[in-house]
């Protein structure tokens, strides 16, 4: 057993792993067939070995640096593990004076081992302003929530670029996603009205292509195009987004192809029913993530560099120059030649 | 009073002309077989006070660091690398050989610097955090570091490789140049690996992934393996000819120096893709 350790703790084997690593990374990010994901076996490999020669390396027990160096680099490795089976990845979009509805969630990753609590999420979407600078460069994002806390108290925040929001677990950060939305009544052949928000593009992203298709209650489709009269954003100046009070117009296009305005307040006739125009209002992109092990992983990343530096300090600072001259150099006595 | 970026670039030309002497003076010491170290520092001295001006000037003017486009990237690493070098050589007097490696390439990224544009962009709020600081700075030092190593690994190799009595005199005390690569280069790879972690860390905070397999991203990642790997190398193949180890040291900063400044050739900006 301890010589099959011993095997497994070979050096030669950690060269192999770094150089399959260092090799199939730049493989795997530019060949989308093959992908990331085939550096599992190099750190597969390299999990083995390092565990190994923990076991078996007596370097370790006379080397306090390099002992705490590599396990903290096991620690990452098992951070990133625990992190890649329990992770949570999503995107929503939240209309202003609405709330968190979990059907609207679009996830983009979720690990083998992640217990989905994202119905225990319930926040409000409060005023949004993201500040611009000339050139449409983006700067400050102040998004207002209300969100419901453990303790069941509703909290206001405010989330921007540097800070974000935790609730039941799940990190909401505000993205540069945005845009406008139409908030349209719609009153059915039957008389029952409902009430609803269709999200325009990103915006300034797409400012010039305010479009898009709406299916009424009805189960028509029809186009939606948001007609501001006077340019919003501003290429050349500072500005910021989130205002409504903006005059505008919403251009409906049905199956038939006929077009018609539709300002602030007006309704008019479509196939089933009749909608309503109640107002602009503004929606935020919000990113959902899930990384239970991620402050963990920078703790042991500061391990491992702070046992990178105790080895340096021990055998390059003068003071240990000549202590570590032991005749028990092992297989990193390299350190102490040089 | 604000610097204009026409008397910047003016600084930046007369700082490229100062690098310029400086590699001249280090090629007529190896020449005269003179020890040129003391005006070359005077002339690294110069480049740094005139690089240090520009960069202020600019930073007040813009009202951002040196961190978002290539002239950026270059004009504070040009700083960084003069002003670490003239530090570490004035305190391990083993490097100082290594003048004659790194006044011709100060050079050369300045004359790329001359023709770069210098119009600054803004930086998104979202990347302005204390940990964006971290990660430059710690970068700059593992190059710094490292092209120090690199340095004196070349002139160990020329002085190794050749009989001659020039290049043998380079290198005076190989024994002491020996041990100041190794314990620059191990220093470069506790600033690699500090670079890492707060980059992971700034990236969470300013895109929202920690790591996003960018070509900067990967790339830093192949420099770090090859940090780590030829210290393990050392360790395995324990009867390594000496000049091997020199080797893998300069080709570890090659791969560097491709990573900080052969990126911007992918994109024009550090992490473009998710900028």
């Amino acid at each position: 057993m301890m010589s099959l350790l011993k095997k497994f703790a070979s050096l030669r084997l950690t060269l192999l792993g770094m150089i399959m690593l260092a090799v199939l990374a730049v493989i795997g990010t530019r060949n989308a067939a093959i992908g990331v994901g085939v550096t599992v076996i190099p750190l597969v490999i390299l999990v083995v070995n390092l565990l190994a020669a923990l076991l078996t390396n007596r370097s370790f027990r006379t080397q306090a640096g390099l002992l705490v160096f590599h396990i903290g680099l096991l620690l990452v490795f098992a951070c990133i593990g625990l992190t890649v089976l329990l992770r949570y990845e999503g995107r929503v979009e939240v209309v202003a004076g609405g709330g968190f509805n979990v059907g609207q969630v679009e996830t983009v990753e979720q690990g083998w081992w992640h217990d989905n609590r994202l119905a225990e999420i319930e926040f409000y979407q409060g005023e949004v302003q993201v500040d611009y600078l000339p050139g449409l460069n983006r700067q400050n994002t102040h998004s207002t929530l209300e969100y419901r806390a453990a303790s069941g108290d509703m909290r206001r925040i405010t989330v921007g670029d540097t800070r974000t929001a935790t609730i039941a677990g799940y990190q909401l950060a505000a993205t540069f996603n945005k845009g406008y939305a139409l908030l349209l009544q719609w009153t059915g052949a039957d008389g029952e009205t409902v009430l609803g928000a269709v999200h325009m593009p990103s915006f300034p992203e797409f400012d010039w292509n305010q479009v898009t298709t709406w299916s009424t209650p009805a189960g028509h489709q029809v186009e939606l195009e948001l007609d501001f009269a006077e340019p919003v954003s501003d290429d050349r100046a500072s500005w910021t987004f989130g205002n409504t009070d903006i005059p505008y117009s919403v251009n409906v296009s049905g199956a038939d192809g006929a077009q018609r305005s539709l300002r602030n307040g007006e309704s008019i006739e479509l196939a089933g029913g009749q909608v309503r125009n109640m107002g602009l209002a503004v929606w935020m992109g919000y990113r959902i993530e899930y990384l239970p092990f991620l402050p963990w992983m920078f703790v042991a990343a500061m391990l491992a560099i702070a046992g990178l530096s105790m080895h340096y300090a021990r055998r390059y600072l003068p003071k240990s120059s000549t202590a570590g001259a032991s005749a028990k150099e092992d297989a990193y006595g390299h350190v102490a030649r040089v | 009073m604000v610097m204009s970026l026409a008397f910047e670039r003016q600084l930046i030309l007369v700082s490229v002309a100062l690098l310029a002497v400086a590699t001249l003076v280090q090629f007529a010491g190896f020449i005269l077989g003179r020890n040129m170290y003391r005006p070359t520092a005077g002339i690294y001295a110069g480049v740094v006070a005139l690089l240090g001006i520009a960069i202020t000037g600019r930073w007040v003017r813009e009202g951002q660091g040196p961190f978002l486009t290539f002239y950026d990237i270059l004009l504070s690493n040009i700083f960084s690398l003069a002003l670490m070098f003239l530090l570490i050589s004035a305190f391990v007097s083993a490097v100082r050989p290594g003048m004659l490696v790194t006044s011709p390439l100060l050079l050369l990224l300045g004359t790329w610097l001359t023709r770069v544009s210098g119009l600054a962009g803004p930086l998104p709020g979202a990347f302005d955090n204390s940990w964006l600081w971290v990660h430059v700075l710690s970068g700059k030092l593992f190059l710094g570091f490292c092209l120090a190593a690199t340095a004196t690994a070349i002139v160990m190799l020329a002085s190794n490789a050749s009989s001659g009595e020039r290049l043998t005199r380079l290198a005076p005390d190989p024994e002491r140049c020996e041990r100041a690569i190794w314990a620059l280069f191990f220093i470069s790879f506790v600033c690699h690996s500090f670079m890492l972690v707060a980059g992971a860390v700034w990236a969470h905070s300013a895109w929202g992934h920690f790591w996003s397999w960018d070509p900067l991203e990967t790339w830093t990642l192949v420099t770090w393996l090859m940090l780590g790997g030829v210290l393990h190398a050392r360790a395995t193949f324990r009867k390594m000819p000496q000049g091997l180890g020199h080797a893998l040291v300069c080709i570890t900063f090659v791969v560097a120096f491709l990573t900080f400044f052969g990126v911007p050739f992918v994109s024009i900006a550090p992490h473009k893709g998710l900028m």
